[in-house]
């Protein structure tokens, strides 16, 4: 090969990485959103998306993270909007500042879930009162333990129900795992477990509709599971495309689109309960 | 006569080991020197400095260019040749590719060189590296640095373990390359006879140093002192060698093959128990290139030893029993 | 059992259907290893040439840095990149995050030191009568790099096959700085993770049998490369 060959490769090589970076930044119409996993699990943004680049031409692109992190990227000003579900962080990251325009939009809850016999028998127990139950008869619980919205809400249940010294507890085991890999531990070990409804429609559907683990406890306020979106602060983070993000909370909060999150369903199943839909 | 080379105080080192220790030394263009010496005794260091790979540690080695590269005037045939993992063909052509010549060029140029080394080029051409038997391989080696048509060619040990036939391919492609383009051959070997034979003159290296344009022969220590002045030192044969006048324990003596005289040794028996007498076998006779001289290497106490044949050669061929004879006023010294 | 046999059901499936999905994370995994394996062994190839070849001081603390990299933890080299690459880090004006240029750079930083350390032991391995030859047939500079890089070129596309499937297979870092962005910089690694995520075993099974198959490809043209050499 000549010099001038092997010299005209590189630079076709080195033109097609920089053409590659400086079509990244031209994308400009795009409002970055940092999620949760369990919430990208339900599909709600794949369905809702579409819609928003209908109505205001802007590009919605998410990250699903676990809660903890999706603040953290909040905070670094990588993102411009949030949505997460776990109420008490949420206040305090926007009373710091680096949030705005928090809009709680709607709920679903969680479920306890476990075996089908029910060896502890919480079955209609109320959560505190089962999570007592639980621990006293030393069943195994298997915890997300990853810091998510869903291990958030379970810990606040615990504390609760003034357990707070279960970490080294032999019956309960973390799995530091997403939901469905720690709903599968909970089955093979015969556990309870903490899960948001969406995710268990899926499993239960995954499992042809016997399911090893069924819902024992549901219908508590205390399981209700708070979404909102937050605006990336944009006098902390200038770089940040915040009137994207107020469109976009305006557009999620109108009684339109309410009704439509209200309406979604996954496996014949409606998921979310809409706060604004009149 | 026009110089290739003028060697000036140089002084090479590795570490702290000085390999090379030459003060004033001149080569001659369009000539074919020898470079003779034991292991170690600094001839590839020399052939290196020569080729300009590298430079001495003190002192000048000068190269009278004729052109402004000289790089591309000087071409090195290592002791032990690499052969590129490629074929034949791209072996020979390399360093014409980096001398940028053409390619229906480099084809003719390629097939030539093949040839003079005594390959077949349309047999050889497509052969791949590990294709090849070590006279070949190095054969190949040779002809890649032939059809460079340098200016000089220097060759480290180019008949070490090669076949006869390829040692003899070797010696004519090096007369012809300096009779037909007037190449400066500078070539080191071990092998005596064969430098006799293709020399115009020689440089005797020893332990970094020249110490003569012939072939002395070299009598190492250690030696014993015996009595007075008289010292020995016993050959790995067990033969004894007496001399007077030994400077030191690890001494080593020169003697110029005309200062060693050799006699049949059934009619040597009166120089039994002399002084500075050895027993050895004639291992083969040649004529010096440049002087005319007939000179014998004798194996004797397991070394080898050069004399000039005075007299009738025929007492003298190979195979022949002899005693070799110095006068110990002409052995010169070196501590 | 049932899973690995659903996996292939899906895999076929998935490839015969054109799946819009899967072609896109299929994109984004051949583009972005592209970027990362030209950008490494750009790098990588001189820098490990350096390393084999030349005497210097330092030298062998160097050897053992690179050589230590090799145990570089991607998730590790997410966070990394992550921090310099974040709006809030040093280079965040560049607007790199969560695009497939924030991948290739993480990954770069993984397949370098392979690329490295491999070439220096190839070069290091070579005869060390090469160099010789080399110099006393004239090659200078550049040339005595390419001829010497050449005579070890068998060694170095094993180099580059060995980084090639760590960057391939790599998951934290496309995860952490590209974001698992649909359409965009999901990967068939990040999406293995999330289909599994959500319980789709089969599918994620799927999805890896697409990755070892391009994986299969690529070795197999490699080695095409090498017996014609």
């Amino acid at each position: 090969m000549s010099n001038k060959r092997i010299l005209a490769f590189f630079v076709a090589i080195l033109s097609i990485f920089f053409g590659n970076v400086s079509a990244t930044l031209s994308g400009n119409n795009i409002l970055r959103m940092a999620t949760t996993t369990s919430t990208d699990n339900t599909g709600l943004l794949d369905f809702l998306a579409p819609e928003f680049k209908e109505d205001a031409g802007i590009e919605l692109q998410w990250v699903a993270v676990g809660t903890g992190k999706a603040l953290e990227l909040g905070k670094n000003c990588d993102v411009d909007v949030l949505l997460v579900h776990a109420p008490s962080a949420e206040k305090k990251y926007v009373a710091k500042g680096y949030g705005v325009d928090r809009t709680e939009i709607m709920y679903n809850d969680f479920v306890i879930i476990g075996p089908k016999d029910d060896p502890a028998r919480i079955k209609g127990k109320s959560p505190v009162e089962a999570l007592k139950i639980i621990a006293e008869k030393k069943a195994l619980f298997v915890s997300r333990g990853d810091n998510s919205g869903t291990h958030k809400k379970e810990l606040s249940l615990w504390k609760e129900a003034g357990l707070t010294n279960i970490d080294k507890a032999e019956w309960y085991i973390q799995t530091g795992q997403g939901m469905i890999a720690t709903i599968n531990v909970a089955a093979e070990r015969g556990g309870y477990t903490l899960t948001d409804r969406g995710t268990y429609i899926k499993y239960e559907y995954s499992m042809k509709g016997n399911p090893p683990l069924v819902v024992l406890v549901e219908g508590d306020k205390r399981l209700y599971n708070l979404y909102s979106v937050i605006a990336v602060s944009p006098t902390r983070c200038p770089e940040a495309r915040y009137e994207f993000a107020k469109r976009f909370i305006r557009w999620i909060s109108s009684p339109r689109v309410q009704r439509k999150i209200g309406d979604y369903e996954i496996l014949g199943k409606r998921l979310f309960v809409p706060l604004k839909a009149r | 006569m026009d110089l290739a080379y003028r060697l000036e105080g140089v002084r090479h080192c590795y570490g702290n080991k000085t390999v090379l220790c030459i003060d004033e030394q001149a080569i001659e263009l369009n000539r074919i020197v020898g470079i003779v010496g034991h292991n170690g005794s600094g001839k590839s260091t020399l052939l290196r400095l020569l080729a300009l790979l590298e430079h001495p540690t003190r002192g000048k080695v000068h190269y009278f260019a004729e052109s402004k590269e000289p790089m591309f005037e000087i071409a090195l045939l290592p002791q032990e040749p690499y052969l590129l993992r490629r074929s034949v063909f791209s072996n020979v052509s390399y360093g014409l590719e980096i001398r940028g010549c053409g390619k229906n060029e480099i084809r003719q140029r390629v097939y030539d060189a093949l040839s003079w080394v005594g390959l077949d080029p349309e047999g050889f051409a497509c052969r791949r590296w590990y294709a090849l038997s070590g006279g070949e391989a190095q054969r190949v080696a040779l002809a890649a640095r032939l059809v460079l048509r340098p200016r000089v060619l220097l060759l480290d040990e180019p008949t070490t373990s090669v076949d006869a036939e390829s040692g003899r391919k070797i010696r004519e492609a090096i007369l012809k390359a300096r009779n037909e383009w007037g190449t400066t051959v500078i070539v080191s070997s071990h092998d005596r006879q064969w430098l006799f034979d293709v020399c115009d003159t020689i440089i005797h290296l020893f332990r970094g140093r020249v110490v003569g344009s012939g072939v002395e022969n070299i009598v190492f220590g250690p030696w014993r002192k015996l009595e007075g002045d008289l010292w020995i030192k016993i050959f790995p044969d067990g033969q004894k060698f007496l001399c007077p006048g030994v400077p030191g324990c690890n001494a080593v003596g020169l003697i110029d093959p005309s200062d060693m005289h050799m006699f049949p040794e059934a009619t040597g028996s009166k120089y039994k128990r002399r002084a500075c007498c050895i027993h050895g076998t004639v291992s083969g006779l040649s004529m010096v290139r440049s002087t005319g001289d007939i000179i014998a290497t004798v194996y004797a106490g397991g070394e080898p030893f050069s004399a000039k044949v005075s007299g009738c050669v025929e007492q003298f061929t190979p195979g022949r029993r002899v005693i070799l004879l110095a006068y110990p006023d002409k052995i010169r010294w070196m501590s | 059992m049932n899973y690995i046999l659903e996996g292939l059901r899906q895999a076929v499936m998935l490839l015969v259907k054109w799946d819009p999905e899967t072609y896109a994370a299929i994109r984004a995994t051949l583009t972005v290893t592209s970027y990362s394996m030209c950008a490494s062994l750009l790098l990588g190839i001189p820098a490990g040439f350096a390393l084999g070849y030349f005497d210097f001081r330092g030298k062998r603390v160097l050897r053992t840095m690179v050589d230590t990299c090799l145990a570089f933890p991607t998730v590790l080299i997410g966070l990394l990149v992550y921090a310099f690459l974040s709006r809030r880090g040093p280079l965040g004006s560049l607007n790199l995050l969560f695009s497939l240029s924030a991948i290739a750079i993480g990954q770069t930083i993984l397949a370098l030191p392979i690329i490295m350390s491999l070439t220096a032991t190839a070069v290091e391995s070579l005869d060390r009568r090469l160099r010789l030859t080399l110099l006393s047939l004239g090659a200078r500079g550049h040339k005595l790099l390419f001829t010497t890089l050449w005579e070890a070129r068998h060694a170095l596309l094993i180099a580059a096959i060995t980084a090639y499937g760590r960057v391939l297979t790599e998951v934290g870092i496309s995860m952490m700085v590209g974001g698992n962005i649909k359409w965009h910089t999901r990967t068939i690694t990040t999406a293995i993770a999330l289909e599994t995520g959500k319980g789709n075993f089969g599918l994620g099974i799927a999805l890896g049998i697409v990755l070892m198959l391009i994986a299969l490809i690529v070795n197999l043209s490699v080695m095409s490369l090498r017996k014609k050499s």
